[in-house]
């Protein structure tokens, strides 16, 4: 009975979007709009190197001459480049030296969304807990980033990109753009042009990362686009596991979040990255308001034997068009993707994952749960290719649909190219309604609709919850049972 | 929806790889300009089916020798010859097809190639009256230097039944479309099977759009591959709103012969209603060693032993034919082809 009780649990601690209050903190902005001299305004607030300007400049002039993608299944208002503000700072002096001198507005902001900043009170509880660094991002720039001197005695260097331009410009000039090139798409130009902050993660040869690394993004201020760019590095040999969580206000204008992740995995090296995307979904009886969710991740599995896993849990954002990849380059290379989609109210999800096999020996394994409730719409999109070389390429893949109530949909979509006789691809797919039964019978058993709804959700989405980290999939699991609240009945 | 039609005589209209519906068939990368002309021409009667009888209706090199539609009150077999005859020039067919309510129809539609280089298109409008039954056959027979596009659109009435096969083996560029618009209350099977080898190109395309209750639509599709071959399968099952009890299922399973053979796949879900068990499943692969080991372990041959094997897969699609005849003539065309 303890699925039930967690349940019932889960859902008495349910209610609205609980991260769309808004932190009155002096933002300084740059000036609305997007131009070159934006571009030179926000390289020159980031004190950078010339080199990253002129990439900046570069990245601007290629998006300029690009086009809008449409080919998703997602109708949604056109965004005005020009209205946006592309950098948001919370005023502070110099850089904060330590946590004393962060806005205790912006700390309070973190404590309320259940982030720890304090090394101390992370430490405070059971020994032996797990530990997780935490990277905070706020706006346009991180605000602290903890555990950073234990870390480097592992050698592990885990800071805001803008640092790690200025105090490791080689390594970020030998990587950044390596895995999605800047012309790679309309918005992966956008971000290279503007991007404002983010993580850097370098693992060293043959290191396991002693903790969790995290990044914990915000959008706070209005009329600002959010572009971070998060770059990880795994050497030889090496293992870490990122988090990457994201909230935002509750307001009724459309705030366009534009982000690039690019991971790196070397000979034998490991990254597993998991997300829980909460950005606030819009209002779900009129549609207004809502993060545009436009993300690119990708992972460049150039070493042999190395591995990358995605996990996802997509409940947030008014539209989401997001694709995390591999390209499977090394002999015996591995991609996973673990993905839960739930779309509610008006929201609309298009997402999915490309597993290239460019390798030898290579194998990947996608496993993608939707669930599309209210009045919204849910695609899987992925794409499974095999290339000439990539003998004994392997893919498993299975995506399933499950819709809740008459005026949702669920597409499936996926593309399976096969160029090789030695290549072995699955792929199944379902798509099926909430079985009449089950919640016959949980609600007989004593369940409320909603718990019974909840608990049937969890057991669906249960293969991917297992694949998070603990601390997430708890959290996880209250969150698939919030963002359907108001699905049935 | 769908891209523009192509048409011949209008170089724009032929799609290349951009066009979303295209993206595995790139007609424009083969075919810049408009071919010209071909010239009348005629065939004698026969065509593979010409073992089973029915009325012959011939179009060569797009002209009908005969009626232009074929219009079915109670039973009947018509045998849909499209033949091309001459090098280097091209042609379009039309025919419209009209079952009344509660008639029957056994379709042998072949496309049969008596020259190299031809470009082919051909357009069959399809309507079937409530409880009615088309029994359809496609088969084709062309050089691998030609292209082949063909495009059915078919419209379902209540309680009707559409029970296709297409049996192809690719020419330079083929393509067998089929659109169904399905009211819901009706059933469709369409199967399909290629055996491409050398550097054939087939293209299996459907949709059908569920549009009313309770509509029953089954798809399997099997292939072989060899050599530099490419075979490309593009399925998609549409649940309109309302479209409640729909049972749809799609299979597309392929094998891979060779190193440098290729299979594309699109099989795809789109549902607007929630009461509905929609379901596909797609496999590409090489034959699977273990069963090849265990039947040279009982003293049969490789080349044997993988001979039966393909053979057995592809069967499952023959198998489902309900007619016997039929089914032995498709079943002699694979046994043919695998030869």
């Amino acid at each position: 009975m303890a699925a039930v009780r967690e349940t019932v649990q889960a859902v008495q601690s349910l209610e609205k979007y609980k991260h769309g209050f808004v932190t009155d903190v002096e933002t300084e902005f740059a000036p609305r709009g997007l131009n070159h001299d934006i571009v030179r305004f926000i390289s020159e607030k980031k004190g950078e190197p010339p080199w990253m300007l002129d990439w900046r400049l570069a990245a601007f002039d290629r998006w300029l001459a690009m086009e809008e993608p449409h080919w998703a299944k997602l109708h949604y208002e056109p965004v005005d480049y020009q209205a946006l503000y592309y950098y948001a700072a919370p005023k502070t002096k110099e850089g904060p030296k330590s946590l004393d001198e962060v806005d205790p507005e912006i700390l309070e902001t973190y404590r309320k969304l259940g982030i720890p900043l304090k090394e101390q009170e992370v430490l405070a509880g059971v020994q032996g807990a797990p530990r997780v660094a935490v990277d905070a991002v706020f706006d346009s720039v991180s605000v602290v980033t903890t555990f950073r001197e234990e870390l480097s005695k592992a050698g592990v260097i885990f800071m805001p990109l803008s640092e790690a331009v200025r105090e490791y410009p080689d390594l970020v000039r030998q990587y950044l753009g390596t895995v999605v090139p800047v012309s790679d798409n309309y918005f992966a130009a956008l971000n290279s042009a503007v991007f404002s902050d983010g993580s850097f993660v370098y693992i060293p040869p043959g290191v396991r990362c002693p903790m969790e690394l995290s990044t914990y993004f915000r959008m706070n201020a209005q009329s600002t686009g959010q572009f971070e760019r998060t770059l990880i590095i795994a050497d030889k040999g090496a293992y870490v596991s990122y988090l990457e969580g994201c909230t935002a206000p509750m307001r009724d204008e459309n705030q366009l979040h534009a982000a690039v992740v690019e991971l790196v995995a070397l000979d034998d090296a490991e990254i597993k990255y998991s997300t829980v995307q909460n950005w606030w979904p819009g209002d779900p009886e009129t549609g207004k308001g809502g993060i545009y969710n436009f993300v690119t991740k990708r992972a460049d599995c150039r070493g042999d034997r190395s591995k990358v896993s995605w996990t996802q849990v997509e409940t947030g954002s008014a539209v989401t068009w997001k694709y995390p990849s591999c390209l499977l380059k090394g002999d015996g290379a591995v991609g996973e993707f673990y993905s839960i989609a739930i779309t509610n109210g008006r929201q609309q999800a298009d997402t999915g994952t490309k597993m290239v096999h460019l390798g030898p020996n290579t194998r990947s394994r996608i496993i993608s749960k939707g669930v599309s409730a209210g009045r919204s719409a849910n695609t899987y999109r992925g794409l499974v290719s095999a290339h000439p070389k990539a003998r004994g390429a392997r893919n498993f893949t299975q995506c399933d649909s499950l819709l809740i109530g008459k005026e949702c949909a669920a597409h499936t979509v996926p593309y399976i190219e096969a160029r090789n006789g030695s290549a072995q691809f699955e792929h199944e797919a379902t798509t099926t309604r909430l079985s009449e039964d089950q919640l016959f019978y949980a609600m007989q058993r004593g369940l409320s609709q909603e718990e019974a709804v909840a608990l049937l959700v969890g057991g669906f989405v249960r293969d991917v919850l297992q694949q998070l980290p603990m601390e997430f999939a708890v959290e996880a699991q209250k969150l698939v049972a919030i963002s359907l609240e108001g699905s049935v009945g | 929806m769908m891209a523009a039609r192509v048409n011949l005589a209008d170089a724009t209209t032929f799609p290349s790889r951009r066009v979303e519906e295209w993206k595995y068939t790139d007609l424009h990368r083969i075919l810049r300009e408009t071919p010209p002309s071909s010239p009348e021409a005629t065939v004698a009667p026969g065509g593979p089916f010409a073992a089973l009888g029915g009325e012959e209706l011939a179009f060569v090199n797009g002209r009908a020798t005969g009626a232009t539609q074929i219009v079915v009150e109670g039973e009947t077999t018509v045998r849909l010859r499209f033949v091309s005859t001459t090098e280097g020039t091209g042609h379009e067919a039309a025919c419209r097809i009209e079952l009344k309510p509660g008639a029957r129809l056994l379709l042998l539609e072949s496309y049969e190639g008596q020259a190299p280089r031809y470009v082919s298109n051909v357009v069959l409008d399809i309507t079937l009256g409530d409880h009615a039954r088309l029994d359809r056959i496609v088969l084709t027979d062309e050089p691998d230097s030609a292209i082949s596009l063909a495009r059915a659109d078919v419209r379902l009435g209540r309680k009707a039944d559409l029970v296709q096969t297409t049996l192809t083996n690719g020419a330079r560029l083929l393509r067998q479309e089929i659109h169904v618009a399905h009211p819901g209350a009706a059933f469709a099977h369409i199967d399909g099977l290629y055996v491409l080898d050398g550097k054939r190109h087939a293209d299996l395309t459907s949709t059908v759009t569920h549009s009313g209750v309770d509509g029953i639509t089954s798809q399997l599709t099997k292939g072989v591959v060899k050599d530099e071959a490419r075979g490309v399968f593009q399925g998609q099952i549409v649940v309109r709103e309302g479209a409640d009890g729909t049972d749809a299922r799609m299979g597309h399973h392929a094998l891979i012969l060779s190193d440098r053979g290729e299979v594309d796949a699109k099989p795809e879900l789109e549902i607007y209603a929630d009461d509905v068990a929609c379901a596909h499943g797609n496999t590409v692969g090489s034959l699977d060693q273990n069963a090849l080991f265990y039947m040279r372990s009982r003293g049969i041959p490789e080349a044997q032993a993988r001979a039966m094997l393909t053979e057995a897969f592809l069967a499952e699609v023959t198998d489902r034919i309900g007619r016997e005849d039929l089914r032995d003539l498709c079943r002699a065309w694979l046994v043919e082809r695998l030869g």
